[in-house]
């Protein structure tokens, strides 16, 4: 699939009403535990959280400011370097012929989405010609690291072909490694066994399976709603899903718009990656790679993965900015 | 000598007996490998006899893409007037609130199966290919057994489709 999902969350829009969270909750089957303000141990998938320009109290009367950050997981994408460009075949064959040793990081997809190779796998004379023959014209590959994603010793977790960041509760060991490797705490542990009251349990969500006590939970971009739009798209005789759209539970809730959601990719969805990091107002939490020059930033992504998320949040507040990318004096 | 050993041995032999019937057990239930379904129904009959070659005339989707399962007895009713008196007792005694009235072939909570993305798809499966040959069945019973996740992956993986965990879980 030749879709990057992405979010894009106007922190000026934001009241802090929490509708976000709630939703959230409550499509996810989050249990209510007896005391959530336990923070550590609380378990949620979306944090509203309130940062202040005033953390070392030294403020004047009217210089404070708040503002309210939802949070949630950025499903990180890692550098994914050239990943969902269109590569010619002819390219790879020249280069193929050239005795050249031509293999891709990721799995490599034709332009109708169909999975050709597996990663790293060599291209031969026969497998070009072979796809000649299909009628393949162009390849592209996807190759998302998250940090969370490669830790995990029992494959609980794993990246979608849209690149959202799946969790599976059932399959997770508790082991806790992903969490330790998530840059933004977006993942919870489970402590306790769930406890429904009343009659809660009857108003789960039957598409979101419950989490038991011992497993790590996180957000998953609602992809049990994408399932949804997909299937209610299929029952319509429509078979390219592409053209599935959906919302988040979030976004649906927040009553002032303050987050939208769409494909990275597709110059006409509000949230165009390229419109949106010319954006002066926008910034991601990335310890201030985003903002550094060009060369600089290059140097440093040459080196080394970085989390690269896919939420942005935009602000015309510099304070906020400055805290939200962790530039020192903040 | 030898007998001492198997003495020794027998309580382990016989406890990992007992688990594993019980897992096996535990692994049907979750499954829901014995679905009771209290209307004797013959598959063949109306394959052949009334001409009806498409699983979907009863076994249909709703609009919104959700698999509709085993048919009501309403549905029977399309087609069975319920005029003749045979057909008056035979559906007096069998309602759509009977319970149990379960489902087929349960899978487990984490897993978003969609019957309908397997079957109207760009590259799709055939019904008997999890379901064996139920046309020409004469009950309602099961023929092939459960669904594991590696008759799914294996099918995912000669076609090409993504086996990606977000493909089928949730
Ligand atoms: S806690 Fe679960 S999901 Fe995270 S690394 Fe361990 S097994 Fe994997
Ligand atoms: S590292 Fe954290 S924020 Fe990034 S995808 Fe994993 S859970 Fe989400």
């Amino acid at each position: 699939m030749n879709k990057k999902w992405g979010m894009a969350i106007d922190l000026d829009k934001c009241t802090g009403c929490g509708a976000c969270q709630v939703a959230c909750m409550q499509e996810n089957n989050m249990p209510i535990f007896k005391d959530d303000s336990d923070l550590p141990k609380r378990v949620t998938f979306l944090d509203l959280m309130k940062v202040t320009n005033d953390k070392d109290a030294k403020k004047k009367y009217g210089e404070v400011q708040v503002a309210f950050v939802p949070k949630m997981c950025q499903q990180c994408e890692g550098n994914n370097l050239g990943a969902h460009q269109p590569i010619p075949l002819e390219t790879v064959k020249k280069r193929v012929l050239g005795g050249e040793k031509v293999f891709f990081p990721g799995i490599t997809y034709d332009e109708q989405d169909n999975m050709l190779y597996k990663p790293e796998v060599v291209y031969t004379k026969d497998m070009v010609e072979d796809l000649e023959k299909k009628g393949v014209k162009s390849v592209y590959f996807d190759n998302s690291q998250p940090p969370c994603v490669s830790v995990c010793p029992v494959v609980a977790t794993d990246v979608g072909d849209d690149g959202v960041v799946s969790q599976v509760w059932s399959r997770c060991i508790g082991c806790r490694y992903c969490q330790t490797a998530c840059p933004y705490e977006a993942r919870a542990f489970n402590w306790w066994n769930p406890r429904y009251e009343g009659d809660f349990k009857k108003s789960l969500n039957p598409d979101v399976s419950l989490s038991s006590r011992g497993a790590v939970v996180k957000c998953t971009f609602c992809s049990h709603i994408w399932k949804r739009e997909r299937d209610k798209l299929l029952a319509k005789g429509e078979k390219d899903l592409n053209k599935v759209k959906y919302n988040p539970a979030c976004v649906s809730a927040c009553p002032t718009n303050a987050i939208i959601f769409g494909d990275l990719n597709d110059p006409e969805s509000p949230v165009y990656a390229k419109k949106l990091n010319n954006d002066e107002r926008a910034v991601r939490l990335v310890h201030s790679i985003d903002k550094a020059d060009p060369k600089v930033r290059e140097k440093w992504i040459a080196k080394k993965n970085y989390p690269n998320p896919k939420v942005y949040y935009l602000s015309s507040q510099k304070w906020l900015r400055d805290i939200l990318v962790g530039f020192k004096n903040s | 000598m030898k007998r001492t050993l198997l003495f020794f041995f027998l309580p382990f032999i016989i406890s990992t007996y007992l688990s594993y019937i019980l897992f096996i057990k535990a692994c049907d239930y979750a499954m829901n490998v014995q679905a009771e379904k209290p209307l004797p129904f013959n598959h063949k009959t109306h394959m052949t006899k009334y001409n009806i070659s498409n699983c979907e005339f009863c076994h249909g989707y709703y609009e919104n893409g959700r698999f509709k399962g085993i048919p009501t007895v309403a549905v029977c009713k399309q087609c069975h007037e319920g005029k003749t008196a045979a057909e008056k007792i035979f559906f007096k005694n069998y309602k759509d609130t009977d319970t149990p009235w379960t489902s087929f072939a349960q899978q487990p909570d984490l897993v978003y199966f969609s019957h309908i993305a397997v079957m109207k798809n760009k590259k799709t499966a055939q019904c008997a290919s999890c379901h064996g040959n139920k046309g020409v069945s004469m009950t309602t019973a099961k023929i092939k057994g459960k669904m594991l996740m590696g008759q799914c992956m294996d099918c995912h993986d000669s076609l090409k489709i993504s086996n990606k965990c977000m493909v089928c879980h949730d």
